[in-house]
């Protein structure tokens, strides 16, 4: 019994250790969001102050407004979602479904792209973007972004692909649908789960990318991740503005998460096939 | 409705890479009858089926349906419902959307659909259950969902892919008995693929059973129990199958274990044959084949022995009057027409 009590608390003591080393730099962000900079450096750590909204109304309205940025990031992030949705749910079901030469190979090579380095591509991909006029551009970066997001969407939605009984489209196509309405109306609503996570993945991996957004960007299409960077500089570091644009930063991913978790709901095809599944 | 649903296969063989699913396959269905595609597992039955419906392409060969080549038409153009062993329900849909559907990629109008709905779902009892969606169904109700759907088109051929195998056994029969009635009401012509002994005899107007690719016999399922043409089908067909002892025929009798039956057969000669009684056939008679008791299955209304007969295991059905003790010695016999021979090389009746 006490033995019991004993490895609960534990327990317990472990997660917490986890939790917190997760949420510190959370909390820390969120605490020096609301301080002014004096307090930001005050030693030791004033847990006790006086919170103001100064650093968000400097960030959002003031001179060096990062709302251009969140702008940005959300023009990025939506466009390499959408154009990754559009092209990896029907590549994800033909992998899944059709047969056709080189389907083997094709599903290797998309999961190939995953395995590569990013920092080793990022010259040649900076070089062929210049070529083309493409620097600091959407186009260029959501480009850029399709290359890592579709075959990383493609891969994760395969699977949900391959779920669904064959039986079930078989049937549809004997109820007197085609192949494409068969997709419409009786696959894609299956795999909307799937569908929800991808996006969800999707969109936060475009939302947070740094490495090749610092590099490909410049003045005119800056996300905000880079953006955060106008806060450091060689002779002092804004901490309190720093803080607000990584709250403000971090709100639509939270905030697309809280949304995304309704949909993500398993065993949607549970119980309509006795028995079925993969064949 | 009449002269809709005529079924012919022309000679259709199916390859899967070096194996061959079906053989030169040909038959013929009539217009509302309702064929049963018997046969054991991976002989070519539901192969059959799903290139009847579509979903498979025959490597040669031709199917014509009312006298128009299908062969290269697409399942959706082929006016076919299917009835799938697993249902194949749409989960995301209601009840009432899973039956309308096939009504709405034909693009009928609302009303048209709502009624059509309404009185297929009626047809199958289920009209209750129109708002559920299939995952809040029990395994009959989602069976009768399943029919609907597949009765509300109209098609002219209605196919099933073994349907009642995923229900329990009362309500298999009630099913059983309900799909007849409705294949009747309707006139249309059923093509049902079954391993079920007794569903095929009760259900079919005629049947073909295959074997390893090959239709083996086609006709009524009386016809088929009756005279099995071949030692495959004796073994196949019946529960339990018939007896098949090897004996050696002698002027118009049989020579099994030293006693001596007669046959109907009257040809003069000697040769080895295979002999074939069903065990309701065998009885249990003062003089005839002696036989040791080994084991006794009691069905209830009556009983399946076990018998050694010289080495040879014969099953016998008796029924509960007179079953006799298990190490009992007996002595059995059958009459000269419950006795089929087969031929042991060629496989075949004679």
């Amino acid at each position: 019994m006490i033995a019991k009590r004993i490895r609960i608390i534990a327990l317990l003591a472990i997660s917490l250790v986890f939790l917190l080393a997760w949420a510190f730099p959370i909390l820390w962000s969120v605490l020096n969001s609301l301080k002014t900079d004096p307090d930001v450096l005050a030693y030791p750590p004033k847990l006790v102050f006086a919170p103001t909204l100064e650093a968000y109304r400097d960030v959002l309205f003031g001179s060096a407004s990062i709302l251009p940025n969140l702008v940005s990031s959300l023009v990025i992030s939506v466009g390499t979602t959408v154009v990754t949705m559009l092209m990896a749910v029907p590549a994800a079901y033909a992998l899944a479904r059709l047969n056709f030469r080189g389907r083997k190979s094709a599903g290797f090579y998309v999961l190939a792209t995953q395995m590569l380095p990013p920092v080793g591509i990022i010259i040649p991909y900076f070089l062929v973007l210049r070529n083309i006029g493409w620097i600091d551009t959407y186009q260029g970066i959501i480009l850029i972004y399709l290359s890592f997001s579709l075959p990383f969407a493609i891969w994760l939605l395969v699977s949900y692909f391959e779920d669904i009984p064959f039986e079930m489209e078989e049937a549809a196509y004997l109820d007197g649908a085609s192949r494409l309405r068969t997709l419409w109306r009786i696959i894609i609503p299956q795999v909307r789960g799937g569908i929800a996570v991808t996006v969800v993945f999707v969109f936060l991996n475009a939302w947070n990318e740094f490495l090749f957004a610092v590099v490909l960007s410049g003045n005119t299409v800056r996300p905000v991740t880079v953006a955060m960077f106008n806060f450091v500089s060689v002779e002092q570091t804004l901490w309190a503005k720093l803080a607000a644009v990584s709250v403000l930063a971090m709100l639509p991913v939270v905030v697309l998460g809280v949304v995304a978790q309704k949909h993500i709901v398993k065993g949607l095809t549970v119980g309509a096939v006795k028995g079925g599944g993969r064949r | 409705m009449s002269g809709r649903g005529e079924v012919r296969f022309a000679d259709i063989t199916r390859m899967h890479g070096e194996f061959a699913a079906l053989k030169g396959v040909s038959f013929e269905i009539q217009p509302g009858e309702f064929f049963a595609l018997r046969g054991p597992s991976g002989s070519g039955k539901s192969t059959t089926l799903r290139i009847l419906a579509g979903l498979d392409a025959p490597t040669a060969g031709r199917v014509f349906i009312d006298g128009k080549d299908v062969t290269s038409t697409d399942a959706r153009d082929r006016d076919i419902a299917m009835v799938f062993q697993s249902y194949a329900l749409y989960p995301h849909m209601t009840v009432a959307q899973n039956i309308a559907f096939p009504l709405e990629m034909a693009n009928l109008p609302k009303a048209e659909i709502m009624a059509g709905v309404r009185e297929a779902a009626r047809k199958v009892k289920i009209d209750h259950l129109l708002d559920r969606k299939p995952g809040q169904l029990s395994g009959g109700q989602q069976q009768r969902c399943a029919l609907a759907r597949a009765i509300v088109r109209k098609a002219r051929l209605f196919l099933l892919d073994e349907p009642l195998s995923n229900l329990d056994a009362k309500l298999r029969l009630e099913t059983r008995a309900e799909i007849k009635k409705l294949q009747r009401s309707l006139g249309v012509t059923a093509v049902y693929v079954t391993h079920d002994q007794e569903e095929a005899m009760t259900l079919a107007d005629r049947m073909a059973v295959f074997m390893a690719g090959e239709i083996q016999q086609v006709g009524t399922p009386a016809e088929v129990f009756a005279r099995p043409n071949s030692i495959d089908i004796a073994g196949f067909i019946g529960n339990p199958p018939m007896n098949l002892v090897p004996a050696r025929y002698i002027d118009g009798d049989v020579v099994i274990a030293g006693h001596r039956l007669k046959t109907i057969m009257q040809a003069a000669g000697e040769r080895d044959v295979v002999v074939g009684i069903r065990p309701g056939a065998l009885r249990i008679a003062p003089d005839g084949l002696k036989a040791k008791v080994e084991l006794i299955e009691d069905l209830g209304d009556s009983a399946v022995l076990d018998l050694d007969c010289a080495g040879t295991l014969l099953r016998v059905r008796v029924s509960d009057g007179n079953v006799p003790q298990e190490g009992d010695a007996i002595s059995i016999t059958a009459r000269a027409r419950d006795i089929h021979l087969f031929d042991p090389v060629t496989r075949k009746r004679l």
